[in-house]
């Protein structure tokens, strides 16, 4: 009856994702590529590749990567078997799995330096381009109509009960069902880079001079990618689109969106670090958003990770002593910088006084347009009228009223993003002045803007759509998108605890599936939010009109609880372990004795902390989609897309999931009801008061924000589609003047002319300029253009001097 | 300006220069080189002088940055390599070589396209020549040829590797053009000792046997020492 034992943070350790990349199914495939790699040391007359000299392994790659050359497509998949065995870290010649991970990190330094990343990159886009390549603008593109759902969703409603694992019995009715033989090339050739990407992006203390470097030079490399005209991460977002439009295309998805993940991980790390080196001021120097504040928000890790979690029950709390099970990571210098940025270190829970409470919710704030509200307003009450512009003036006011006033100033700040609302006003007012200073940046969430800009709907819509595939209660549907193919073998399973192993295994894949795109999109959010507002607009109204609001309800709307504590995992079966020291027979003993209540399935639990963190994205300050976590409850209502009127209650299911022992996870459900607290009516309040006092301890005061007993509400009767429209219209009108033809063009059913700018180019009035200009007539028109002449020009009267009069 | 000025050197070939006399300029010494271009200049000197020192060619001066000097190097090679390219065209054509081989061994996908394919051996000579110059020309990863960043000089190798296939083809599958065209240039030579210097490749993807018999050829040949 404890809190669970969890860390958040960017990723999990270092192991974990490394053998989260292989299924249980790809087992076989370890031993094929170690045989025909010590064939390869045989036919060289050696006897392993660790007691090779440096000049030899050196050689050895050099006659790797010839042979990735070469034409013959099962010679070049042979070297391809060849890097992998590398980069798997040579288990065949290995003890123990820490000489293994030792390995692989030597090999994927000197394998990187040897450019066998950009050899492998240009084989993994020939081998995509040896599948049909569909066009991906005939994808759904028309965002503005949710009446039509892009995406069908189809949920089995079975709220309560724990997901039971899919049978594969389904799958062998039919014969040519894909399976993993299918993506072989492709899963070795994601495997490679994705190993390459892992084992390079995080640092060791251990590394010599020559990693860091190289490293360093990893860093750049990718970032210059960006420039590409198809960069990777592109590559990989429309093998995710080609994947959900054409369902006979065989793809490893998992591998694919586990390998966009980490490459968007390792741009934001690289971005962070030069932000960070160059102190941008105009980004940083608001002091009500301090420095290490936001930095933590980039780091993922916030404050509360270190905070008990609440029990509705209201009885003692326990917290769990800092204690790490072998699944949390070490604790690393960012996330031990919390607990110093608290006043005290996180304490057990009947010494905790007010203070801590404080300190792990973070200081109360507002809006600087708060203050100067409530500054008129007291004016208007003690001095009968108000003084525009001057924020200091306190003459006549009574002492309590300047008291509050200084405090309300004290928390105040302005939010970058209403910065660049209203530099974009300024800029649409006078595009040609003011327009014409805006200097865009250079880095790199833009350039990954730009680069996803014309088909930002397509990747959205296939990203939700995969991952609603990949819910544990998806049923399987026949037109549904297969996500399977890359963890089912050829023939099924005959034995009972084979098929046992499969359904772990399958469950396991669809619970990496989420983790990967739960990350991605949060990370996505993330990137364009500190880069410009109006992209992360586009990118969640996008998330929006494709039901990402929901479609995450759904999610929360299954036994939570056992959801993340759920063991999906067999150990003897991870990698490195299934090809290191004695193999042990699986039997079903294997899957017992895994249970222990207070340790949480990592994946899980940092999948659902991403979906609520993507929730709270979407529906912070937009009254509008606040009110469909309610109005679901209310029923039907004309503003509300159709498939929203499915009865499910947003209230409850995110009641039901603060039975999460978890700070974090509780903290984020918390701020979602606590946004739509005034919506749900006295008589919700009335019976959920420990609720709602939680709400108040836990989350972040806004000063002056009636949150909970607002009664404004009948007064604003919010219109999803208007409001929804209105800032579509300036999100569009951002893109079009600041991207042209790519953002207007590509986004679908732009409603918007091709460029706004033509309003603004100068008319030509040169006599001479026009008369010059060749003009085309129409052949009718030549044959008979004396009749013309003749009935419009010599037969018509114009009366010339009224023009002049 | 005066009489008793003497003559401006220009070091150029400009319109109207008659054969014998390009490049009739006295030599400088590279510390005495005074533009952005010294390394190019230097190197083109030094095979001016001699062509068949490759020992000298390829000796780099005194705190010279190495990376720059790899890169001016390969680009000399893929400049004076067109010289072998046209010679092949005479007859090398789809027809008589459909692939990029070597010894029969291995046949090698041509990478100058966005997905790599199999061209016939003079369309992979001109692509993959083609597409050196582009790289070794492009803005993103050679903006400056002063300094160059290390992830830059990172890339000569898989040049190189690509380049040096043209060597190999022409000796094997043309060998009196790849004779000819070696004994004007001692390329392949100069090529094959610049990759080993470097570490850009390695010895057992050298397949063709210059070093050994380099002797034997000049002899026979009597190429001026």
């Amino acid at each position: 009856d404890c809190d669970l034992e969890f860390v958040y943070d960017d990723s999990d350790i270092y192991e974990n994702e490394i053998s989260e990349q292989y299924t249980y199914t790809e087992e076989p495939e370890f031993q094929l590529n170690k045989e025909s790699f010590e064939k390869l040391l045989k036919s060289k007359d050696y006897e392993n590749w660790s007691s090779l000299s440096n000049e030899n392994q050196r050689a050895l790659i050099m006659h790797i990567i010839q042979t990735l050359d070469v034409s013959d497509k099962s010679e070049r998949f042979e070297a391809v078997r060849w890097v992998l065995y590398l980069v798997q870290g040579v288990f065949g010649e290995c003890s123990n799995i820490e000489e293994q991970k030792t390995k692989c990190r030597t090999n994927c330094f000197l394998l990187y330096k040897l450019g066998i990343f950009n050899i492998v990159q240009e084989l993994l886009m020939m081998e995509i381009k040896t599948q049909p390549c569909p066009d991906i603008t005939s994808l759904p593109s028309n965002p503005i109509t949710p009446k039509i759902p892009p995406t069908p969703y189809y949920w089995c409603w079975e709220g309560g009960s724990s997901p039971t694992p899919p049978t594969a019995v389904s799958a062998d009715k039919k014969s040519n069902i894909p399976s993993l033989p299918d993506s072989l090339e492709l899963r070795s050739l994601i495997t490679i880079l994705y190993t390459m990407v892992e084992t390079l992006r995080r640092d060791q203390h251990s590394d010599s001079d020559e990693h860091v470097k190289l490293r360093k030079d990893f860093f750049t490399e990718l970032e210059q990618g960006l420039n590409d005209k198809e960069p990777l991460i592109i590559t990989l977002f429309n093998m995710v689109c080609k994947f959900c439009s054409h369902t006979s295309f065989i793809l490893p998805m998992k591998k694919v969106l586990l390998l966009l993940w980490k490459l968007l991980l390792v741009s934001e790390l690289r971005w962070i670090f030069m932000l960070c080196n160059h102190g941008d001021e105009h980004r940083w120097g608001n002091p009500q958003c301090g420095r290490g504040e936001r930095g933590r928000g980039y780091w993922g890790t916030t404050g509360v990770g270190g905070s008990p979690s609440w029990r509705g029950d209201g009885g003692p709390q326990c917290h769990p002593k800092p204690q790490r099970s072998p699944r949390t990571p070490p604790p690393s210098p960012r996330s031990s910088s919390n607990y110093a940025g608290s006043s005290k270190p996180p304490i057990s829970a009947a010494s905790r006084g007010s203070r801590s409470y404080r300190a792990s919710r973070g200081l109360p704030k507002l809006a600087r347009m708060t203050s100067k509200v409530f500054l008129n307003q007291v004016r208007q009450k003690f001095i009968g009228f108000t003084l525009p512009g001057d924020l200091t003036t306190v003459a006549g006011l009574p002492e309590p009223t300047q008291d509050s006033l200084k405090i309300l100033q004290k928390h105040a700040y302005t939010p970058m993003s209403e910065l660049q609302v209203a530099r974009e006003s300024e800029i649409s007012k006078c595009p040609l002045t003011i327009g014409k200073t805006e200097v865009i940046s250079t880095e790199i969430p833009e350039r990954l803007y730009q680069a996803m800009l014309p088909h930002i709907p397509q990747y959205m819509i296939a990203l939700l759509k995969i991952l609603l595939a990949a819910a544990p209660t998806a049923k399987a549907k026949t037109d549904s998108i297969n996500i399977l193919s890359d963890v089912l073998p050829q023939g099924m399973p005959s034995t009972a605890v084979a098929s046992l192993k499969l359904g772990i295994d399958v469950n396991r894949h669809r619970e990496i599936f989420v983790k990967s795109i739960s990350g991605l999109i949060l990370l996505l959010l993330k990137h364009f939010k500190l880069n410009h507002v109006y992209q992360f607009e586009y990118m969640s109204q996008h998330l929006v009109f494709a039901n990402c609001i929901p479609l995450v309800l759904k999610f929360f709307n299954q036994n939570i609880v056992a959801y993340v504590t759920t063991k999906n995992m067999i150990p003897s079966l991870e990698f490195p372990a299934c090809v290191i020291g004695e193999k042990t027979e699986i039997t079903a003993e294997s899957f017992d004795g895994m249970d222990a209540n207070n340790i949480p399935c990592w994946r899980n639990l940092f999948s659902s902390i991403n979906l609520l963190r993507i929730l709270n994205k979407l529906v912070k300050w937009k009254h509008s989609r606040t009110m469909h976590l309610p109005s679901i409850i209310s029923g039907p209502n004309h503003m509300v897309p159709t498939q929203l009127l499915v009865v499910f209650k947003s209230a409850p299911i995110l009641k039901r999931a603060l039975k999460v022992r978890q700070a974090m996870f509780q903290l984020y459900v918390l701020k979602l009801l606590k946004v739509q607290t005034k919506y749900l009516g006295r008589a919700w309040r009335k019976s959920n008061m420990k609720t709602m006092s939680a709400i108040y301890q836990k989350v972040r005061h806004r000063l002056h924000d009636d949150w909970a007993f607002g009664n404004d509400v009948d007064a604003q009767p919010w219109d999803f589609q208007q409001e929804e429209c209105a800032l579509r219209a300036h999100v569009e009108r951002f893109n079009a003047r600041r991207y042209g033809k790519i953002g207007s063009g590509g986004s679908g059913g732009g409603s918007l002319n091709p460029s706004t700018n033509d309003d603004y180019t100068p008319v030509e009035n040169n006599l001479q300029n026009l008369l010059k200009e060749e003009v085309e007539l129409p052949i009718e028109f030549r044959k008979s253009y004396d009749t013309w002449l003749e009935r419009e020009v010599y037969f018509s009267n114009t009366d010339w001097d009224q023009l002049l009069s | 300006s005066s009489v008793m000025d003497p003559e401006p050197i220009v070091r150029r070939n400009p319109p109207g220069t008659k054969a014998e006399d390009f490049y009739k300029w006295p030599a400088q010494s590279f510390d005495e080189m005074d533009t952005t271009l010294a390394v190019q200049q230097h190197i083109q000197q030094t095979i001016r002088q001699d062509f068949t020192d490759t020992e000298t060619i390829l000796t780099v001066p005194p705190g010279q940055d190495e990376g720059v000097w790899k890169y001016e190097q390969l680009r000399q090679f893929c400049l004076e390599l067109n010289g072998l390219a046209i010679k092949l065209q005479t007859e090398c054509t789809p027809l008589t070589c459909s692939q990029m081989t070597a010894t029969e061994q291995w046949i090698f996908l041509c990478a100058a396209h966005k997905t790599p394919q199999g061209c016939p051996a003079i369309d992979y000579t001109r692509h993959t020549l083609d597409g050196a110059a582009c790289l070794l020309n492009s803005n993103k990863y050679f903006p400056s040829r002063v300094s160059i960043k290390d992830s830059s000089v990172a890339k000569l190798g898989s040049v190189c590797r690509r380049v040096y296939r043209i060597f190999s083809h022409a000796y094997y599958h043309h060998r009196h053009i790849f004779d000819e065209s070696e004994n004007e240039t001692y390329l392949c030579r100069r090529f094959t000792t610049f990759v080993i210097r470097y570490n850009l490749m390695s010895r057992d993807n050298l397949i063709v046997p210059i070093m050994d018999d380099a002797s034997n050829t000049s002899n026979n040949n009597s190429v001026d020492q």
